[in-house]
């Protein structure tokens, strides 16, 4: 399966991400896995300014040119999206949140009901199982994990997807890998 | 009072966030005495103004649209520019305004589980939150589209400006639709289609990138740099 992570540690001081996603890539690649890694915070990404440009006007693509469109392009193609982030204040860090608002190009402005909602409309075929990856902070209980999860469910529902995994960085990376290797 | 208010909108001043306040704000001002001021997290390099008038502030509104089901980046890093301050018992009162495109409110109803538990974390006394599904496109809509909403805008200040608090009627009122009930679904669907014709479609005409709205520019993994 491809992989792509989004390593969303903000601060090249802290390790524990860092580690243990050089770990878990290197155990996902001897498993027969394709594994691409961003490095969010070494990566030159604007944030969103809700134009609509990639609705209206460069429809599927960023009126933005910056590091996003690798990005994107290879997200759309991966089959597996792990957002990877320390828990910051409750939840996953800006720099990861910058890229999620930047990945809205891969939908259609036009919308659909799914489930009783509203949603936006697929502009791809297919789209990757999501995975999340979280490194607790000392503040982190029960309850943040449980709304970050909640969150980035409802994320994977609009990117017409589902969250198919969440891991912790305090269980061994083989244990990440087993369960990534049985999506 | 003084109530120190956050835009946290990407569109700064030309945001729906900004229409809403509007009204809401004249509302809060009608009380002798009280004053407000305003700050767009948008603006990066104000943050360290940002943090200084969070520090300072008596009572703070926070107001931005859902981004992903979440908040959109600029309120995360202010988020996080404010962990020192958790805790610390001159924080203020801290009341939320967030709205999405989508008509329902569910959508924002994980958002709002979070912010009230980031009130407890920095050790601020919350004030509620209040939720409006829609927001799209209001900072072009005539005044007869708005004229309702910026009414129920403004008598929510009103009480505010009175109370400090947010009243639970209007506030319930705005959150209407929680969600479509079966039976409404036809009618949302017809709501549907007209934004697609009048507002993405007029919008992509214009740009003249209605042929190409389908486009699917990353189709082809081929551009591995
Ligand atoms: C990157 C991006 C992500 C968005 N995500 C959502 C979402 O998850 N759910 C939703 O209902 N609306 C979403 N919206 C729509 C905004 O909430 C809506 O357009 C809002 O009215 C913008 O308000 P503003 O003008 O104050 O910025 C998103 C918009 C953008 C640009």
């Amino acid at each position: 399966m491809k992989i792509v992570v989004l390593n969303g540690s903000p601060d090249s001081r802290r390790f524990e991400l860092d580690c243990y996603l050089a770990e878990l890539e290197g155990l996902l690649e001897t498993r027969g896995h394709v594994v691409k890694s961003f490095e969010l915070r070494a990566m030159n990404i604007g944030h969103c300014t809700g134009c609509w440009g990639c609705w209206v006007k460069t429809p599927g693509e960023c009126v933005i040119r910056d590091d996003s469109q690798k990005v994107c392009r290879a997200a759309i193609n991966s089959d597996l999206l792990l957002f990877a982030s320390p828990v910051i204040m409750g939840f996953t860090s800006a720099v990861l949140k910058k890229i999620s608002d930047r990945l809205i190009p891969l939908l259609h402005p036009y919308f659909e009901i799914d489930r009783g909602e509203i949603h936006h409309r697929k502009r791809y075929e297919r789209y990757p199982a999501v995975g999340l990856l979280l490194e607790r902070a000392t503040d982190t209980d029960e309850e943040d994990l449980e709304l970050i999860r909640d969150i980035y469910a409802r994320m994977a529902l609009d990117f017409k997807s589902e969250l198919k995994f969440t891991g912790l960085t305090g269980n061994p990376a083989e244990e990440a890998a087993d369960a990534l290797d049985r999506l | 009072m003084l109530l120190t208010v956050f835009n946290g909108s990407p569109r700064g001043r030309a945001s729906n966030t900004a229409c809403l306040l509007e009204p809401f704000l004249e509302g809060f001002s009608e009380t002798a005495g009280n004053a407000y001021e305003l700050h767009y997290l948008a603006r990066e390099k104000e943050l360290e103004e940002h943090i200084r008038a969070f520090s300072e502030a008596e009572c703070a509104l926070w107001a931005f649209p859902l981004y992903t089901d979440c908040m959109p980046w600029a309120v995360k890093n202010f988020i996080e520019a404010l962990a020192p301050f958790c805790g610390r018992q001159s924080n203020p009162s801290l009341g939320f305004l967030i709205h999405s495109g989508f008509p329902e409110s569910l959508h924002s109803h994980n958002l709002k589980r979070y912010l009230e538990k980031l009130a407890s974390r920095l050790g601020c006394p919350l004030i509620g939150t209040v939720i409006k599904g829609g927001s799209e496109g209001i900072r072009e809509q005539p005044p007869a589209m708005t004229r309702a909403l910026f009414r129920r805008m403004r008598e929510l200040g009103q009480v505010f400006g009175r109370s400090g608090g947010f009243d639970p009627v209007l506030t319930a009122r705005l959150a209407q639709p929680v969600r479509f009930s079966v039976w409404k679904l036809p009618v949302a669907r017809i709501g549907l289609k007209m934004a697609e014709l009048m507002y993405w479609n007029r919008m992509l005409k214009g740009n003249g990138a209605y042929e190409k709205r389908f486009a699917r520019p990353y189709s082809q993994d081929n551009a591995e740099e």
